[in-house]
């Protein structure tokens, strides 16, 4: 069942753990690709390329992290379903992350002077985002729902 | 394999097979048991992600609302302390692969020196990052209503609602947000290096107890693997609060 590539692994079928055994002198090279990985993403940041900047940052950062889980933590030499999860948790964390920004980027801007979120067209504050202090539930759609005292100072 | 040892615990139930005693007797074999303990690794560290990952989306978005005051209050941070940090920790990674590695061709005494090296190299982090962490107190970058004021001074201690946060080294009050991130950030990760410390030290001790051989090896692959996430968040966390904001 198994080419003779991979017959450490299944081609004799008495149950015991034959796991990679990795080189050290290979791990030695990974680990000095790593540190030269480091030594660029600190001196491409003393850079300014603008919003560049960050995305090198990303970049490299995620060719270090690749080094380390296929090499490090064993995911070329394992079972191909390890490394589907490990993958599908990025995945998943990209999906929390668009839809996250896909709903803050409707909410409306920052009003600097006084912190709260604004719709910029109607200056209303927008959902979302806190009210201003002493202010408690202006424009917020709670606002309708309270008794006619609803100004008054918040029962906590 | 297959002659029946009347001396091992497990032969009645395991159909006349004699077992090791490290393996368990819901699994078949030593591969299946190795196996399956690693599949619950990779499980837990997706896990994990997904937990720090909550605290990126956060970042994230706070970031690229409040450009200028992250890129303002970064320069704050130590980044040459947080290079030398994301130094201890691949070293760290690298020695913690090479724990498994000994232990893969049944070289205990190999493995413990790894393993004491690993664990050097965790608590030098852990003290370089109380040095950032008590510079940070005493310039009082601390994020909350004491922002802008010494930690421990005398104001901030006693709870008085008078107090108001400062600006600090001309970073407006907001950046406290910036701070609020970085101290959650690197606080997570840091109560994960103290977790990955005492993981490690119970693989040292098994290790020096003499529980592991070639053909038995779980604990030292999967506490390396959860040393090494340790390594991987790190890895995000050092460019994107100390390089560029």
């Amino acid at each position: 069942m198994s080419s003779s590539t991979h017959d450490h692994d299944h081609g004799h079928d008495d149950g015991a753990v034959h796991a990679h055994i990795s080189d050290t002198k290979f791990m030695l090279g990974i680990f000095s690709a790593l540190i030269v990985l480091t030594v660029i993403t600190v001196a491409v940041s003393r850079v300014d390329l603008g919003a560049a900047n960050s995305f090198v940052a990303i970049f490299v950062a995620t060719i270090k992290a690749s080094l380390v889980a296929t090499f490090f933590m064993h995911l070329r030499h394992d079972k191909p379903f390890n490394s589907v999860i490990f993958v599908s948790a990025f995945v998943f964390l990209g999906v929390f992350l668009v839809y996250t920004l896909n709903d803050v980027d409707t909410r409306g801007a920052i009003d600097r002077s006084n912190g709260t979120r604004i719709y910029e067209r109607s200056g209303e504050v927008a959902p979302g985002g806190f009210t201003p202090r002493g202010d408690m539930g202006h424009g917020a759609a709670g606002a309708h729902a309270a008794p006619a005292g609803g100004h008054e100072a918040p029962a906590h | 394999m297959s002659t029946v040892t009347p001396s091992t615990e497990h032969a009645p139930e395991g159909g006349g097979h004699a077992h090791p005693k490290w393996l368990q007797h819901h699994f078949d074999t030593p591969v299946h048991q190795f196996e399956t303990a690693k599949l619950g690794m990779w499980i837990f560290i997706a896990t994990e992600i997904l937990m720090f990952g909550g605290l990126f989306v956060a970042y994230t978005i706070f970031r690229g609302q409040e450009m200028e005051m992250f890129h303002a209050a970064h320069q704050q941070l130590n980044w040459k302390m947080g290079a030398v940090n994301t130094i201890v920790l691949l070293f760290s990674s690298l020695t913690a692969a090479l724990a498994v590695r000994q232990a893969q061709v049944g070289d205990r005494k190999g493995t413990t020196r790894y393993i004491v090296i690993t664990l050097l190299c965790a608590l030098a982090f852990l003290v370089i990052k109380y040095f950032e962490y008590a510079a940070k107190l005493e310039h009082g970058t601390l994020p909350g209503r004491c922002f802008g004021h010494p930690w421990f001074a005398d104001h901030c201690i006693g709870g008085g609602a008078a107090v108001q946060p400062l600006p600090v080294h001309g970073l407006t009050t907001r950046a406290s947000m910036f701070f609020a991130m970085y101290f959650m950030m690197t606080g997570l990760h840091g109560v994960h290096v103290l977790v990955g410390m005492g993981i490690l030290t119970w693989v040292l001790m098994r290790n020096l107890r003499g529980d592991f051989s070639k053909e038995y090896f779980t604990a030292v692959e999967v506490g390396a693997l959860y040393w090494h996430l340790v390594d991987l968040v790190w890895i995000y966390l050092f460019p994107l609060l100390y390089l560029v904001g």
